[in-house]
């Protein structure tokens, strides 16, 4: 397997949230590797790498908007980033981390990929990836400061529907 | 270390990006505060909800085995060592192919036939290096004209030259400033990869405002045929 791959892979799944598209956006971004290892210094290739693979996702997705065959998942209606930046995040009393732990592997899916773009984005690089939020802001072209908000915020939302549709399930509503 | 703080801390505290006073403030803190402790622990069940369900995801076999192909060409020693090298060792022809590829799918996702023009697109063939300077003074004046025109340059053969590295002009002024502003205001810049191939020029010359197509006569069809292009030759 070749070194990164699956790192690349995995980003792009889910970012596009789709195999094809996300083989696509990986083809995509090693050519665009390719093409640009003239100007590589050799320093960790991952974040590097991840973020063309990033980039190349970015456009596809810009280009379905375009086309109109985006898929009307709900992160529409969050807007990452509306909230007055150094926000105060107040987190419920009551987290329900009982609730959490029931949530099965599709629910916890189902909620990761309806995630508003910016915050899955970030969430997948540092959970999945393990990435340093400096990395994660080299990657994403954003300050430190937004990666550390669109996290919190990311990790909040997707608390919330994890509990919501774990409670929802319990009571068969 | 009161509640507002702590709120706002406990996601670079779990992800181990704060100083050791800070954490320790923290720790502190959600030790004598239910209210915290509750948001902690929430934080770590989703935490581990998302590490225990969203697993890294195995590249397809027909991905890996596809790119490898490309990279590890010629006995170079694959990805590695095509990283490290100065000129391109992936084969020219399956990476065309592929770039071919994309292409068609971009095509695909914009939805099929031709679309309708809702503004003036028009190529600009550039095949000398003797004509680029003139081409740039062109575009500008076509552009103060008609600000909303779509241009794209296309360019091939000696055209090639102004978009590589270090590139200046009979003035001595360098041509990469002045594609960077045009490349700003919209302008796409497309080099024939066929072109790169047969003078021997290593893609990574190319400066990064311009990209790579397999062939710039076969994109100036395209765009004139499919995406409603005007040809003009410069």
């Amino acid at each position: 397997m070749l070194p990164h791959l699956d790192a690349a892979y995995t980003l792009a799944f889910w970012l596009t949230r789709n195999e094809d598209q996300a083989q696509d956006a990986v083809q995509e971004a090693f050519l665009r590797a390719l093409r640009f290892f003239g100007s590589f210094r050799g320093e960790d290739g991952r974040p590097w790498l991840l973020k063309i693979v990033r980039n190349a996702c970015y456009e596809l997705r810009k280009r379905e908007r375009a086309a109109g065959t985006l898929e009307g998942l709900d992160e529409q209606l969050h807007t990452p980033d509306s909230a007055a930046p150094g926000a105060v995040l107040v987190f419920p009393v009551n987290p329900e981390a009982a609730a959490i732990e029931r949530a099965g592997r599709d629910l916890v899916h189902g909620c990761l990929r309806t995630l508003p773009h910016d915050y899955r984005e970030a969430v997948i690089l540092r959970e999945l990836h393990g990435c340093s939020y400096k990395e994660i802001a080299a990657i994403c072209g954003v300050p430190i400061g937004t990666v550390m908000s669109r996290l919190a915020r990311g990790r909040r939302l997707l608390q919330f529907r994890i509990i919501d549709r774990t409670k929802r399930k319990d009571t068969g509503t | 270390m009161n509640c507002p703080e702590t709120a706002r801390l406990l996601n670079p505290y779990i992800d181990g990006e704060l100083d050791l006073t800070t954490s320790l403030a923290i720790e502190e803190h959600v030790q004598g505060c239910a209210r915290c402790r509750a948001s902690l622990d929430g934080l770590q069940a989703t935490r581990a909800a998302i590490s225990r369900h969203c697993e890294f995801q195995a590249a397809p076999d027909s991905l890996d085995s596809g790119l490898r192909v490309r990279v590890a060409h010629e006995g170079r020693g694959g990805w590695r060592a095509a990283l490290r090298s100065p000129v391109v060792v992936a084969a020219p022809g399956l990476a065309a192919l592929l770039l071919a590829g994309w292409l068609v799918l971009a095509d695909v996702m914009k939805g099929a036939g031709p679309p309708v023009a809702t503004q003036t697109r028009v190529v600009y063939h550039i095949s000398s290096s003797d004509t680029a300077s003139a081409a740039l003074r062109n575009l500008a004046n076509h552009l103060q004209a008609a600000p909303d025109v779509k241009v794209v340059v296309v360019a091939h053969n000696n055209g090639v030259d102004f978009l590589l590295r270090g590139a200046r002009d009979e003035s001595d002024r360098p041509y990469e400033a002045a594609v960077k502003s045009f490349s700003q205001r919209g302008v796409e810049f497309r080099v024939c990869y066929n072109t790169l191939e047969r003078r021997q020029i290593a893609s990574s010359e190319v400066i990064p405002e311009a990209t790579l197509v397999p062939s710039g006569i076969a994109e100036i069809g395209r765009l004139q045929s499919r995406e409603g292009y005007v040809y003009m030759r410069l």
